[in-house]
């Protein structure tokens, strides 16, 4: 007999089962109960739509003929006059042979895919993400090396900083660096959006990184001193380095929240994922099937990058 | 090559004042090995840790080669890179490999190209036993490999004087004899070292003075054959004694 005793496990993966039919049906019945209609047709249209773009003709004259080619038609119009014949390839005709057409008139159709809202406030998401996140990771940076600097000027400023953006909301420091800041320098929305978030992203990277600093053992930055590099290159060679891998986690963490909070930037008018979402279901009453939709590109986006990061976490692994 | 001249090192803390090194003056000749011991707390590390100017001292003079590391104009990098180190726990840099670690400095520091780098690096890997590890991170050596490169990290920098800070305390016993004999193939190629040990039978056979310290202070200071034979400190004696 061994010592290690192992109990089944099917039971409880029956009861996990089990919790999430119960959850599904729980959610079914409620929205029957409020007599809600789903229309989740109506949602794809919202990410891209086929939209019409009229196509007008260049002169007056008479349609002469209608051709069909593939699978649009080519019109052919005789101008009153002289001069020769002019085609107008179109996908849908909106005239008949024989019409007399003025210059400009539209002929008829053609259709192209047009990118949705959804797609937009997601592609406007993520680069204001991206931006911001890169910014406040510089800012972050900084901010955690002055921190920890022997300079009294760089750690207070860096203190009071950390200190005043960690103690206030988010959203209150968007409004005041849109209504505030932005209006003083004369800020474009999206320029004051960023700001807000990379500030609001470095304060709490500044402490990630400080931390991974101070984890880094003395002796390390005593062996590089010892072999007569500068407390720059120390820092950049050999702390850097290992306290960044060390905080990859924590880091990760806090960028997944960034995207999250990006969502606050639709109080001033910036065209996220949120505001789309809002605006779609102003024009669609499809209320629940848009939240839930806009609910998933969040989970996508930051899947993504979580998956992105422990693959990265992994490759710096390699040395342990 | 190494003057010492009234040197006082004191830490304070929690209404503690514990003068760590206490008034000592000495000198180290070219190509001379000096061994330090004495029991723990008495001040030895500290005292090596002043030698490069690792730990600020509060007064006295430490002169290095003819440079002043007091003097205010005094360039601390520049002495440093002229002085090897090496600690009781390695201190290799776990996320560059073997090779990196002995060719970082050269490069940073004395601007050499990688593959001159490389090569001097390879010289001393291979020197040391180890060459074939090259490529390896340090997290997959022995305690007595990564001590063995260490030791290659700090001549990778071509130092005048090398600082031995309890080279063998964190090994097994098994592997304290791969890293002495390094040291001692140092010692006989005419490196002016500077070593603190518990390892009396190299101090015996490779040493040419014995440094005694107790509380701060060098009681004693003599060739190992008088130093272990002979000892004239009562103090001295007594350590002797329980280490034997």
């Amino acid at each position: 007999m061994s010592l290690k005793r192992h109990p089944a496990q099917w039971p409880w993966h029956g009861l996990l089962v089990l919790i999430l039919l119960g959850l599904a049906i729980g959610l079914w019945v409620a929205t029957k109960r409020v007599n809600y209609e789903w229309r989740w047709e109506r949602v794809p249209q919202y990410f891209a739509y086929r939209a019409e773009a009229p196509q007008d003709t260049p002169i007056s004259g008479q349609v002469s003929a209608i051709a069909p080619e593939g699978r649009s038609h080519r019109l052919v119009i005789t101008p009153e006059g002289s001069g020769p014949p002019v085609t107008v390839t179109v996908e849908q005709a909106q005239v008949a042979v024989g019409a007399t057409v003025a210059e400009n008139d539209t002929v008829g159709v053609n259709f192209e895919w047009r990118v949705g809202p959804l797609t937009q406030g997601l592609w406007v998401t993520i680069w204001i993400s991206f931006v911001s996140g890169f910014v406040g990771l510089v800012i972050g940076l900084i901010t955690g090396l002055c921190r920890i600097s022997k300079n009294p000027a760089l750690r207070g400023l860096a203190v009071l900083y950390i200190e005043l953006i960690r103690g206030t909301p988010l959203l209150v420091q968007i409004f005041i660096f849109y209504f505030f800041i932005g209006t003083v320098l004369n800020l474009d929305r999206i320029v004051a959006g960023i700001g807000a978030l990379a500030l609001f992203v470095g304060a709490y990277t500044a402490e990630i990184i400080r931390a991974g600093i101070q984890s880094i053992p003395k002796g390390q930055s005593e062996a590089a001193r010892s072999l007569g590099m500068s407390a720059a290159e120390t820092m950049i060679h050999i702390v850097l380095p290992q306290a960044f891998k060390r905080v990859l986690p924590p880091l990760a963490g806090q960028f997944i929240s960034l995207i999250k909070d990006s969502s606050l930037v639709s109080v001033i008018a910036i065209t996220d994922l949120t505001k789309s979402g809002r605006e779609i279901i102003t024009a669609s009453f499809a209320t629940f099937e848009i939240w839930f939709t806009v609910a998933i590109l969040y989970l996508l986006v930051t899947s993504v990058l979580s998956q992105l990061l422990f693959w990265l976490e992994r490759r710096f692994a390699r040395s342990d | 090559m190494i003057k010492v001249t009234h040197l006082i090192k004191i830490f304070e803390g929690r209404g503690q004042v514990v003068r760590a090194v206490d008034d000592v003056s000495t000198q180290v000749a070219k190509g001379e090995v000096v061994v330090i011991i004495g029991p723990s707390g008495s001040g030895k590390s500290t005292f090596l840790r002043c030698l490069n100017g690792l730990e600020e001292f509060n007064d006295g003079q430490v002169v290095i080669d003819g440079i002043d590391l007091t003097e205010s104009k005094t360039n601390l990098n520049a002495v440093r890179r002229e002085v090897g180190m090496v600690f009781q726990h390695f201190n290799l840099f776990p996320h560059k490999t073997v090779l990196e670690n002995v060719t970082l400095a050269q490069r940073v520091v004395r601007k050499r190209k990688p593959a001159e780098a490389a090569e001097r690096a390879m010289k001393l890997l291979t020197k040391v036993g180890i060459a074939e590890k090259a490529q390896e991170y340090p997290s997959r050596l022995s305690g007595g490999q990564q001590q063995r490169v260490a030791i290659a990290r700090a001549l990778a920098m071509d130092p005048k004087v090398m600082l031995f800070d309890e080279p063998t305390s964190a090994l097994d016993p098994e592997m304290v004899g791969e890293v002495l004999d390094v040291m001692k193939q140092l010692a006989r190629e005419g490196m002016t070292m500077a070593v603190v040990t518990h390892e009396m039978g190299f101090a015996r056979e490779v040493a040419d003075r014995v440094m005694f310290m107790d509380a701060g202070r060098i009681l004693e200071d003599a060739p190992p054959a008088q130093f272990f034979t002979a000892p004239k400190e009562p103090r001295a004696q007594t350590f002797l004694k329980q280490v034997l």
